[in-house]
């Protein structure tokens, strides 16, 4: 960090809302890891708290929005410091986000444990450790304040955006193998898109954070993996299965 | 005032050599004996200006400048450019040479003995630091403003009217119009028009120093030193001068010493940072304000300043 300001409280406003954003991060980091447990435990009553625990997250973005509001009216920060709180700011919806999308990867874990288990449910806890991953090494960075780590963190969504691709076809075979599959695969690829979009919100992070290191956004296009949204299921290949 | 003999203190707008190395866009000339052109600058459209993402001109143009209390040093090497229709701030600590560096402007600093300035400061490509220059021209060309007010103990309307004799010889219709289109200039008239005859003293803080701006402006010079403008003026004073020189920057370079920060973000298009005598950072303002290149400056600019 660099030196401190003249006036103290200042320092300890930042300080306090850097602690916010890890907090949040921290909750992301948990809130993600308990709804994967979820899925793979069948656990509902995880599951619930999961969805209860998004309120909490919610709370802490409120005031960091508070404090960060206060900032820039009474401090009227400059250069680094500016860059700092709407960073901040902005990394803050981002893990918002990142705990919806955890706390509906759980509700469809509840929907999920209703039905009997299935074998092909297991490829999505894969993805979603990726997932998770990313989260935490773009919060470590964060607290590190390390744009390099955070730009590993960028490159790596493209093999997330490969695993949500492979998954996506994957869950369109079995459903074309046998109907009765369709509920079961049609939360699933919900669930995999949700993670998928958890792992963009870390990449917008990295980009956040490499801006408040640098002061220039990265502007180099982001290596994309997911061609999903390209496929199609031929109705006659579907027909002559 | 200006006998024939004077030294031209810079060569004509319309001179060859001038039309020769100036490509822009025809200006007005600015200088001239007769009545000054106010009118036409009043009433050029505002299409007529110079478009912001043009490189401006350099107006002047700080070279390598030195400058010594005696023995001790203020400035070291400063090189600067100043440009034309353009704010330029400089920023620093007390003590870093940003005054100095304006008092070189328009070589105050010669009525102190032992203040002595090595280097050029290029003014319409004349150097402005050589010796034997008319200063008195110079000053007609370089106008200043001071952190205090310091109206002349006389009437409003003689502040203004004072200069305008001293350097030119016009009828008193015509002293009358320049006297009030300098004082409209500087947003003040509305406010004097019906006591021209009281004193300057009488007049309010932010009051005083918007009379100093039109006394400033009125012998129409072409740069526009700045010094603390407004670091004694209420806040209400300080948005009215901030806003005048919003307006004057299309017609004169600017430039302005401030302590406040937001002052200097909020009113020029350069900044300056010194330190210590020595520029440190010089750039768009735009830049220094959200991601100066240098440590130093971000420390000062963001309070961190040891």
């Amino acid at each position: 960090m660099p030196a401190e300001h003249i006036i103290k409280s200042y320092d300890e406003e930042l300080a306090r809302l850097n602690k916010m954003v890890v907090e949040m991060g921290g909750l992301a980091e948990s809130q993600l890891a308990a709804a994967i447990d979820a899925v793979v435990r069948r656990d509902s009553a995880l599951a619930a708290r999961v969805v209860e625990g998004d309120a909490a997250v919610d709370q802490i973005e409120r005031d960091l929005d508070n404090l960060a509001i206060r900032l820039f009216a009474l401090r009227q920060p400059m250069a680094r410091d500016l860059r700092e709180i709407f960073v901040a700011l902005k990394i803050a919806s981002d893990l918002e986000r990142i705990c919806d999308y955890a706390a509906n990867v759980a509700k469809r874990s509840i929907a999920l444990s209703q039905a009997p288990p299935v074998q092909l449910v297991h490829a999505l806890p894969r993805m979603a450790q990726f997932a998770l991953l990313l989260v935490k090494d773009v919060i470590d960075a964060y607290v590190e304040h390390d744009a390099d780590k955070a730009l590993e963190v960028w490159k790596r969504d493209e093999e997330l955006d490969e695993m949500y691709s492979s998954l996506f076809r994957e869950f369109l075979t079995y459903m074309m193998e046998d109907p009765r599959n369709i509920g079961t695969c049609t939360h699933l690829l919900f669930m995999a898109k949700n993670i998928e979009r958890i792992g963009d919100h870390a990449t917008n992070i990295a980009e956040n954070l490499f801006y408040l290191v640098h002061g220039t956004p990265l502007t180099q296009a982001r290596p994309k993996g997911d061609k999903s949204s390209l496929e199609v299921v031929a109705p006659d290949r579907a027909q002559s299965r | 005032m200006n006998s024939p003999t004077a030294r031209p203190l810079a060569t004509e707008p319309d001179s060859p050599d001038r039309a020769s190395d100036d490509a822009a866009p025809p200006r007005q000339p600015r200088r001239p004996l007769a009545a000054p052109p106010i009118a036409a600058l009043v009433q050029r459209k505002p299409g007529d200006e110079a478009p912001k993402t043009a490189m401006p001109d350099v107006k002047a143009d700080v070279r390598h400048v030195n400058f010594f209390y005696g023995k001790f040093q203020a400035l070291h090497d400063i090189s600067v450019p100043l440009y034309d229709r353009r704010v330029t701030a400089f920023i620093g600590p007390s003590g870093c040479g940003k005054s100095t560096l304006l008092r070189i402007l328009n070589r105050i600093y010669e009525l102190y003995p032992g203040q002595t300035a090595t280097g050029e400061v290029i003014l319409d490509g004349e150097n402005i630091l050589m010796p034997g220059l008319d200063l008195n021209r110079l000053r007609a060309k370089i106008g200043m403003v001071f952190q205090k007010p310091t109206p002349f103990p006389m009437a409003i309307y003689d502040n203004i009217a004072f200069g305008i004799r001293l350097y030119e010889k016009v009828s008193k219709s015509e002293l009358d119009d320049r006297v009030e289109s300098a004082l409209r200039r500087a947003a003040l008239w509305d406010e004097v028009k019906d006591k021209l005859r009281d004193s300057g003293l009488s007049l309010s803080g932010g009051q005083q120093q918007r009379l100093c701006i039109a006394r400033a402006i009125a012998i129409e010079p072409e740069v526009l030193l700045l010094d603390e403008p407004a670091s004694a003026l209420d806040p209400i004073s300080t948005q009215r001068i901030e806003e005048l020189i919003a307006e004057l920057k299309a017609d004169y370079c600017i430039a302005m010493v401030t302590h406040n920060m937001q002052q200097a973000a909020r009113s020029s298009d350069y900044t300056a940072f010194l330190y210590l005598g020595e520029l440190v950072e010089f750039d768009e303002t735009e830049t220094i304000f959200t991601h100066p290149r240098v440590r130093r400056t971000e420390d000062y600019i963001t309070g961190r300043f040891g």
